[in-house]
């Protein structure tokens, strides 16, 4: 069926399609440019054909004294078309202006037909027109004249046909009609005496040609022999012979949309549509129909805006062969350039030289390269990152700091650098106050100017009373004074103190409350602190009072470097960490930013690591490398003071830590840094896997050969296993890992294993967090074994002085929890239950030799597996207790 | 920024149409128009040819690792219209399936997420794209979405494996309900995502913004974020990024990343999905990054011939 007909007053020798636009309003479909029979060049809207209008002829010109054969559109100016007809008449229209065209030159003699015009695919000036007498002459508009002249030199080329070479410009091909010299010719203007290759495969006269603007060695021709050939005419070869019926075609083009596509036009008046991607049935021909009808009816792949209706061809009666497709894949489907990343920033690049266009020149043989590159695109990030390491590894944290305190360019950070530099120096609180602007000896100085305040400190440190005050009192004497006096005098020492409040002597009321004794004195200091209201009573109350609670919670936030100050000096080790801790949850959770960012400092000074994590993510953009950078850094140096200071557990990682260490690896492992990811990787972004999580954090002190018995543990451990595989990058690295350890020439166990593993673990991951977290309770009588052996390891690693006690003895501690799991479940066997409490009763009165003797004795006796987990642990501990002695 | 740490000679006799590395970044496995896939060991900077995998009748388009937690699988497409699962046994790499169903070039090859199972995803030229389901022993499902794309399917991408809500409050014990779903692009100018509902595949998602075929498509892998990014490159030299913010998966977006002077054959994300690799007619690798204000800035460009790569200039910048 066709799209829309109308019956138009001429007949026409030639037929193309115009300029469309492809912005909705204006010719969205084109414009139909027709030859006609008598000379006139018309021009249709399809838009109105398709509608069904009468009035369809947007214009036209009677210009040619004869039928108008060829026609051709100018592909870089859209409104130039070149027409040629009889009497070598050939115009160039400007739709634009359509009134008058232009002539290319003048006419060339003798007259004849002008049966094709074709505008160059390179040079927009440049055209060419051919007769049937084989003549061919080019073009140049901007000089007006014809360049050259091609012409075969028997004469008998009866051009049918010519068409430019879609990317060489000095390069044509003209085909012949002529039963006697059925050939095409290629011609290249610079060696115009002949032609540069004849392609002969067609054994009767040559109807029509058209070459693939999508790839150049793609050649149609249809001819008088009914066939439809496809060759390479750079080489001459016939790459496809298309299955046709036993007609003739006359025209033979290419879509301009799809370049696989194809139309023939025979004279029994079919169009055929084939596509040279080829197909497999018979049906393909009318399901390539199906396919254009469809995608011209639904989706436009004209890009006109316009939908079309579907198109239907007459049911094909003969039978249909197999369609192969082209031997040689079309260039526009063989993809000569990639780049794909992969595991550890790295990218797999290929090229393919563009093939040689230039004929005569033989394709070199090229070498066919893959290229692996390393793609850093965080050099300072990694740079940092290293430092960072390093001085992890060397363990020199102070100069670190002190490096990070040099190059800090603002304040604030400089502070929270010195801050962390302390934790590693001796008597840190006190130089705390000193970073908080509080230096002791200053404030002795001060102190000691002379003066009443300076003896009522006089008073209150020493309790006594020194002559030189009493002679002040006694001679400053008036009314009240003399009622003071009295009630001295008699020793009624609560009266005159009363009296004294009363007059607003506090300092004198505070003397004789210290006369009166201790009881006295803190009802006085009570009255006292009620009756006085600056903002330095409250500093005061709290040091006489010793309630820094009370303090930390009411003081003006705007004060929190003395709040802090005051903590530092005065609280107690075991309360410091709290109070800052408090100190710094005011600071957060006040709204103005500033203050928010300083309760960092009070976190380092509490050493809280989860809390600094979680203040700084607040206050900064956590996003970019670097900020994560800054962040790492901060948190590795206070963990590494926090273990070194507070002996807690190492392992406890908290959720939002484990995330951005996470990040923080994977961050790592994409610029190359494998090796460094696994060190900061925890294991599981929940609490759960501590244990795991610390031996990856642990990787950072061991030597490589470490590593690998670290590694070796995780591989026969499943729960390590399953931990491990969780995480993506932690597999990749572990591989990359015994890559650099020269073990991965075999893929051995370790591949495989992390195979099926992963395989189960992506089962049980999902249920894993929950039924770890949910742990049960151990049972009360029980308590006491996991109490007893953490405090003896905690009094191990008090008095343990070199690290590599000290790291034993963490290790003992995660490893037992292995045991403490145990307890919970309650699968302890009744023996090793009641062994464990009679070791416990030993270690409480500090006999581990005697301990020892039980370990032994619950080993020899139980079954290995059971104890096997814990028992060597037990072992290590009460070594090293009996060791040092604690 | 970019430095060759490896050049593998792969002495492939015609052009070379992909190259991808497997799951731990040590083999490399290449495919050509000389019809064979090869398998190259290139750890530690070396190259040792571990494979060379004949099979294919007619040019190679590309390549697929499968996730190592099937063994050592590869598979690979190509113009005859076949694709070949290829597997390591014992040390040899052999074919254990080859599939035949597309009527035309299969141009595009992707496995999914390894939570799937064993499942290939193939476009095709045919317009079709068929997904390979391993059943075990040996077996294989197909399933087939005729005419997926009008005139052809040049490329699919899967979706990362994620499952609606928090990962982590998924209840326990309870298989997580994935919703599979992958990206194709064809000459239809059209990017199109496709989801499974009760075991079948539908169109999710037409995305409208080439105006020329569409050459390849990737789904940034997952870094925890909500957005889902598509990177989808085109005949028309554009690189568009699309994003979708909600979780329905209905409102994509597009933003051009470029426009280059010529077709754009291939787009690929780093791992960590922040870097895109764009890969261009002009036979130029360049490396694109989004900056903090959403703009997308090219950081590298590889220079031809060499594999290497200097740093953009900023005149080079204006100019692209």
């Amino acid at each position: 069926m066709a799209v829309a007909g109308g019956c138009l007053s001429c007949r026409y020798h030639k037929l193309i399609w115009g300029p469309h636009s492809m912005t909705a309003g204006e010719r969205v479909s084109g414009v139909l440019i027709a030859g006609g029979e008598n000379g006139n060049v018309i021009l249709y809207d399809p838009a109105k054909i398709i509608a069904g209008d009468t009035e369809v002829i947007i214009a036209q010109k009677d210009k040619h004294t004869g039928p108008v054969r060829a026609l051709d559109v100018n592909m870089f100016q859209t409104n130039l078309v070149a027409s040629g007809a009889n009497e070598s008449e050939i115009y160039i229209w400007d739709l634009n202006n359509f009134a008058t065209p232009m002539t290319p030159g003048v006419k060339t003699q003798p007259l004849e037909d002008i049966s094709c015009i074709a505008w160059n695919r390179q040079v927009q000036h440049i055209l060419a027109s051919a007769s049937p007498s084989g003549r061919a002459t080019v073009w140049d508009l901007r000089k007006n004249e014809p360049i050259i002249k091609v012409s075969d030199h028997n004469n008998r080329m009866h051009c049918s046909g010519l068409a430019w070479h879609p990317d060489v410009a000095t390069q044509m091909v003209l085909a012949s009609e002529d039963d006697r010299l059925p050939v095409i010719q290629m011609w290249d203007l610079r060696f115009a005496s002949s032609p540069l290759r004849v392609l002969e495969s067609h054994t009767r006269g040559i109807l029509a040609i058209a070459w693939s603007m999508a790839d150049s060695e793609l050649l149609l021709s249809c001819g008088k022999d009914a066939k439809i050939l496809c060759s390479n005419p750079n080489t001459g070869e016939v790459l496809y012979e298309l299955p046709t019926n036993t007609q003739w075609c006359f025209d033979i083009q290419w879509c301009p949309r799809n370049p696989a596509v194809l139309s023939a036009a025979s004279f029994d008046g079919r169009i055929s549509v084939y596509s040279i991607m080829g197909g497999s049935t018979d049906g393909l021909r009318q399901k390539q129909v199906d396919q254009l009808s469809s995608s011209f009816g639904n989706l436009d792949p004209f890009g006109t805006g316009q939908p079309l209706p579907p198109l239907q061809l007459p049911h094909q009666t003969a039978p249909q062969s197999v369609v192969l497709p082209l031997k040689k894949p079309p260039k526009w489907i063989r993809r000569p350039v990639g780049a794909s990343f992969s595991f550890g920033g790295k990218l797999v690049t290929f090229e393919n030289a563009k093939p040689q266009q230039q004929p005569g020149i033989e394709q070199q043989q090229q070498r066919h390269h893959v290229y692996v590159s390393q793609v850093v695109t965080e050099k300072e990030f990694l740079a940092r990152s290293n430092q960072l390491q390093e001085a992890v590894q060397s363990e020199g944290f102070i100069s670190y700091c002190q490096k990070k305190i040099d190059m800090a360019q603002a304040d604030f950070e400089k502070n929270v650098w010195a801050f962390l530099k302390v934790n590693f120096e001796e008597d840190s609180r006190a130089k705390y106050l000193e970073l908080l602007g509080y230096r002791k000896d200053d404030l002795r100085n001060k102190v000691n100017v002379p003066g009443s305040w300076a003896c009522v400190k006089c008073f209150a440190a020493g309790g006594c009373i020194c002559q030189r005050t009493i002679d002040v009192i006694i001679y400053m004497w008036d009314y009240v004074d003399g009622l003071i006096t009295q009630a001295l005098l008699t020793g009624n020492f609560e009266s005159a103190v009363d009296l004294c409040l009363h007059d607003n002597r506090m300092a004198d009321a505070i003397i004789l409350a210290i006369a009166g004794g201790q009881d006295l004195l803190s009802r006085t200091q009570e009255k006292y602190f009620v009756k006085m209201q600056s903002k330095i009573t409250r500093l005061i109350t709290a040091v006489v009072t010793k309630n820094w609670k009370e303090i930390v919670q009411s003081c003006d936030l705007q004060n929190w470097r003395e709040a802090l100050a005051a903590v530092l000096t005065y609280a107690r080790p075991d309360e410091f960490a709290a109070l800052c801790d408090l100190l710094g949850n005011r600071l957060e959770s006040e709204g103005d930013s500033l203050l928010q960012t300083q309760a960092c400092l009070c976190y380092i000074c509490a050493g809280n690591v989860e809390k600094l994590v979680a203040c700084w993510t607040k206050a900064q953009d956590g996003n970019s490398p670097l900020s994560l950078q800054d962040l790492i850094e901060k948190v590795v140096i206070l963990r590494k003071a926090v273990q070194l200071t507070q002996a807690v557990d190492p392992n406890a990682v908290g959720a939002l830590l484990a995330e951005k260490m996470s990040q923080y690896a994977n961050l790592l492992a994409a610029q190359g840094s494998i090796a460094a990811a696994l060190t900061f990787l925890p294991a599981s972004t929940n609490q759960v896997c501590g244990l795991w999580a610390s031996c990856f954090f642990a990787f950072f002190h061991f030597p490589l050969s470490h590593q690998l018995v670290l590694i070796g543990r995780l591989a026969w451990d499943p729960v390590g296993w399953e931990i491990c595989c969780t995480s993506e990058v932690l597999c990749r690295g572990l591989s990359a890992g015994f890559v650099q350890l020269g073990l991965g020439k075999k893929d051995g166990w370790w591949q495989s294993g992390l195979g099926s593993l992963t395989c189960s673990v992506s089962q049980h991951v999902q249920a894993l967090p929950t039924e770890k977290i949910t742990k049960k309770p151990i049972p009360e009588e029980h308590l006491i074994l996991k109490t007893t052996f953490e405090a003896l390891i905690q009094r191990c690693l008090l008095s343990a002085s070199d690290p590599v006690t000290k790291r034993k003895l963490d290790d003992a501690n995660k490893r037992l929890e292995c045991l403490y799991d145990k307890l919970r479940e309650q699968t302890l066997s009744p023996t090793i239950i009641s062994g464990l409490h009679n070791m416990v009763k030993s270690i409480e009165t500090r006999n581990y030799v005697e301990g020892l003797n039980i370990h032994t004795h619950i080993v020899s006796t139980s079954n290995f597996s059971e104890t096997s987990a814990f028992m060597p642990v037990l072992k290590v501990v009460l070594t090293q207790a009996n060791k040092l002695g604690v | 920024m970019v430095s060759v740490i490896n050049t593998v000679d792969t002495s492939h006799e015609d052009m070379i149409h992909d190259a991808q590395m497997d799951y731990y970044g040590t083999r490399l496995a290449t495919c050509s128009s000389d019809r064979s896939v090869k398998i190259f060991d290139v750890r530690n900077g070396g190259q040792i040819l571990i494979a060379d995998l004949r099979g294919h009748e007619g040019p190679v388009w590309q390549v697929a690792w499968a996730h190592p937690m099937y063994g050592n699988i590869l598979a690979s497409c190509s113009y005859d219209r076949k694709v070949i699962i290829w597997k390591e046994e014992n040390g040899t790499w052999e074919k254990t399936y080859e599939y035949t169903g597309h009527d035309s070039s299969v141009n595009s090859v992707c496995w999914a997420p390894h939570d799937y199972g064993l499942i290939l995803a193939c476009g095709s030229s045919d317009g079709a794209i068929s997904l390979l389901s391993y059943t075990g022993d040996g077996q294989w499902e197909v399933k087939k979405i005729s005419n997926a794309h009008t005139i052809g399917c040049n490329a699919v991408s899967w979706a990362p494996a994620v499952v609606p809500g928090s990962l982590i409050e998924q209840p326990s014990g309870q298989k997580p309900n994935y919703i599979k779903r992958f990206a194709s692009g064809g000459c239809d100018n059209l990017v199109k995502i496709w989801k499974e509902e009760d075991g079948q595949w539908k169109e999710e998602q037409k995305l409208e913004a080439h105006s020329d075929w569409v050459r390849d498509v990737a789904w940034a892998p997952s870094i925890g974020l909500p957005t889902s990014t598509i990177a989808s490159c085109s005949q028309d030299g554009r690189v568009f990024i699309w994003t979708c913010d909600d979780a329905s998966g209905n409102s994509w977006s597009p933003k051009l990343l470029h426009k280059f002077n010529d077709v754009v054959w291939h787009v690929s994300w780093s791992i960590t999905a922040n870097i895109l690799a764009v890969s261009g007619g002009d036979n130029k690798v360049t490396l694109w990054k989004e900056s903090v204000d959403g703009l997308w800035a090219c950081i590298s460009d590889v220079n031809k011939g060499q594999g290497g790569v200097s740093a953009v200039t900023e005149g080079q910048q204006n100019e692209q």
